[in-house]
């Protein structure tokens, strides 16, 4: 098997060091794959995927991306090598316009590189290109969710790891955003999510984790997922569930 | 009305609008009010000074007026020094404090301590250094020239305004039309956000601190131009300058500059109409009032 494109090995993390919320964590994830994390609340998904963007601080164990250790680098740094991730809330600028929250995530592009990236965000989006000059905080959830998606794929990431993308969105918007998320995919794009939405989620992800108390209890493909006899109890993280 | 009230009041307000440009950065990007700012300013004024006689020591002509100024060559370049030197101060104060304060997520009030007792180090070691007997750029003397309806100024005092409208201007275009300035902003509104977009936000910071000291040096400078270069130059001028800061609305370079005019012209106005005594009243009369009826300041935005 090729080097993963994001693996972890005894991942400890969370905000204060004697009281960590990820517990000890190996998880890969394959180039190319579209994989969901679910869990119960407060089982530490989110606090896994924004620590391994170098939000949260680690406290033990390391991760790699495409075979390098990034444990403990900024976030700035995590991008450039690759791995675009966008948080759950407050994912955009909403005092800059749309155009100028692009302009701010293709600085890191050489200067030649950053105006066709911009333009060809706005072809896959064209409703942002429609309202370009205007102040992103007067977009409407889902196309709030559309900039975030287009600010982290502006950089050609190998890995996209989203949190909860389908979070306050109306069923119609959730569908379409997953739609998006699944184009994505196809296009190459190797995909991490968080998602509460398990059901919906599990119709376009090739494989899921379940996270339980900070620690990785089911690993399995999404159709074995489907096929649960005792899915519900699984995702609530009662014990004998993964018998 | 005597009309060179106008002339005293921009002059003292464009020295107040170049430092509280400096604080209304820090405080939009590092999140607190640095009570030290005012030391920026007095420390960017002796540095020019020391330098200003370093050179004039060595180098002949170096003090000699240029054309109708007061000062010669050699003040220009102490100024570059020494703006280049006060950023160098800001960076140092923030590398042994407030990014300690920072990494550990300290709350607010414990960081204005902090700037507040680095005030006052700063302040007492200047005193120590230089003692407490004011300083001068030039002993030359100048008369002021009419300007028409009854107003006068020199001809420091003039360049002293136009060098604010310049810096002033720089700044805003560097802030609204500069990648730099665009990650400027986006760290004001969301530091964890701006560098998942790819920013450093450290730094963005760094450039925050040389930008806001360079300009509290131009401040002290100009203050020790005009008037004279004493250790409590820069901390008399704080409330001054936290009332621009937020007269204008915190985060605004426009707002920050108008907000010194204004508090500027109010303390010019107060010697004229009430008394000489009353001047240091203005500021804190200004800041009173606008935290009453309008606490976001002209162009702030809500929180």
């Amino acid at each position: 098997m090729s080097v993963p494109v994001i693996a972890t090995r005894g991942y400890v993390a969370g905000y204060e060091r004697d009281l960590p919320i990820v517990k000890g964590i190996d998880f890969t994830l394959a180039k190319g794959e579209f994989v969901a994390i679910f869990g119960p609340n407060g089982a530490g998904k989110s606090t896994f995927v924004k620590a391994i963007a170098g939000v949260v601080p680690c406290f033990g164990g390391t991760v790699e991306l495409d075979g390098a250790d990034i444990t403990g680098h900024k976030p700035h740094e995590i991008l450039k090598r690759g791995m675009a991730f966008v948080p759950q809330t407050e994912n955009i600028f909403t005092t800059l316009t749309i155009r100028e929250n692009l302009q701010l995530a293709s600085q890191p592009l050489p200067r030649e590189r950053q105006t066709g990236a911009i333009e060809r965000m706005f072809e896959m989006f064209p409703d942002l290109a429609r309202q370009s000059g205007r102040l992103a905080g007067a977009l409407s959830g889902g196309q709030r969710q559309m900039l975030a998606a287009a600010r982290a794929l502006l950089l050609e990431p190998s890995v996209l790891v989203l949190d909860e993308p389908s979070a306050g969105l109306s069923p119609k918007l959730v569908s379409d955003v997953f739609a998006t998320l699944k184009e994505i995919s196809q296009s190459g794009v190797t995909i991490l999510l968080v998602e509460q939405n398990v059901r919906a989620a599990l119709r376009i992800v090739e494989r899921g984790v379940v996270l339980v108390d900070g620690q990785l209890r089911y690993d399995a493909s999404a159709q074995e997922l489907i096929d649960h006899p005792n899915l519900g109890a699984l995702f609530l993280g009662a014990e004998g569930a993964h018998a | 009305m005597n009309p060179q009230v106008l002339i005293d009041g921009l002059i003292s307000g464009s020295m107040i609008g170049l430092g509280a440009i400096g604080l209304t950065l820090v405080y939009s990007i590092l999140r607190f009010p640095n009570f030290a700012h005012g030391e920026l300013i007095t420390w960017g004024a002796y540095f020019a000074m020391s330098v200003a006689a370093l050179l004039g020591g060595l180098v002949a002509g170096a003090t000699a007026p240029l054309g109708p100024f007061s000062f010669g060559w050699g003040l220009i370049v102490a100024a570059v020094v020494a703006m280049g030197l006060t950023a160098v101060l800001a960076l140092a104060l923030d590398t042994v404090l407030f990014k300690l304060f920072r990494q550990r997520q300290s709350v607010m009030i414990i960081v204005v301590m902090a700037s507040f007792g680095a005030s006052m180090a700063l302040r007492s070691l200047l005193e120590f250094i230089y003692t407490a007997r004011p300083g001068y750029f030039t002993r030359e003397l100048q008369i002021a020239m009419p300007l028409g309806g009854g107003m006068r100024a020199t001809p420091d005092q003039l360049l002293a305004l136009a060098m604010t409208g310049v810096l002033v201007v720089a700044v805003h275009l560097l802030l609204t039309r500069t990648p730099t300035g665009r990650a400027m902003r986006a760290v004001s509104e969301n530091p964890g956000l701006a560098g998942l977009f790819g920013v450093d936000v450290d730094k963005v910071i760094r450039t925050v601190w040389i930008l806001g000291a360079a300009l509290a040096c131009a401040a002290g400078i100009i203050a020790g131009l005009l008037v004279q270069i004493r250790p409590y130059m820069g901390f008399d001028l704080l409330l001054p300058l936290f009332a621009a800061a937020i007269l204008g609305g915190i985060g605004s370079v426009p707002g920050a500059i108008l907000g010194g005019l204004i508090v500027g012209l109010g303390e010019a106005l107060a010697v004229q109409f009430v008394g000489a005594q009353w001047r240091a009243g203005v500021a804190f009369f200004i800041l009173i009032a606008i935290l009453l009826v309008r606490p976001t300041g002209i162009f702030g935005r809500q929180a």
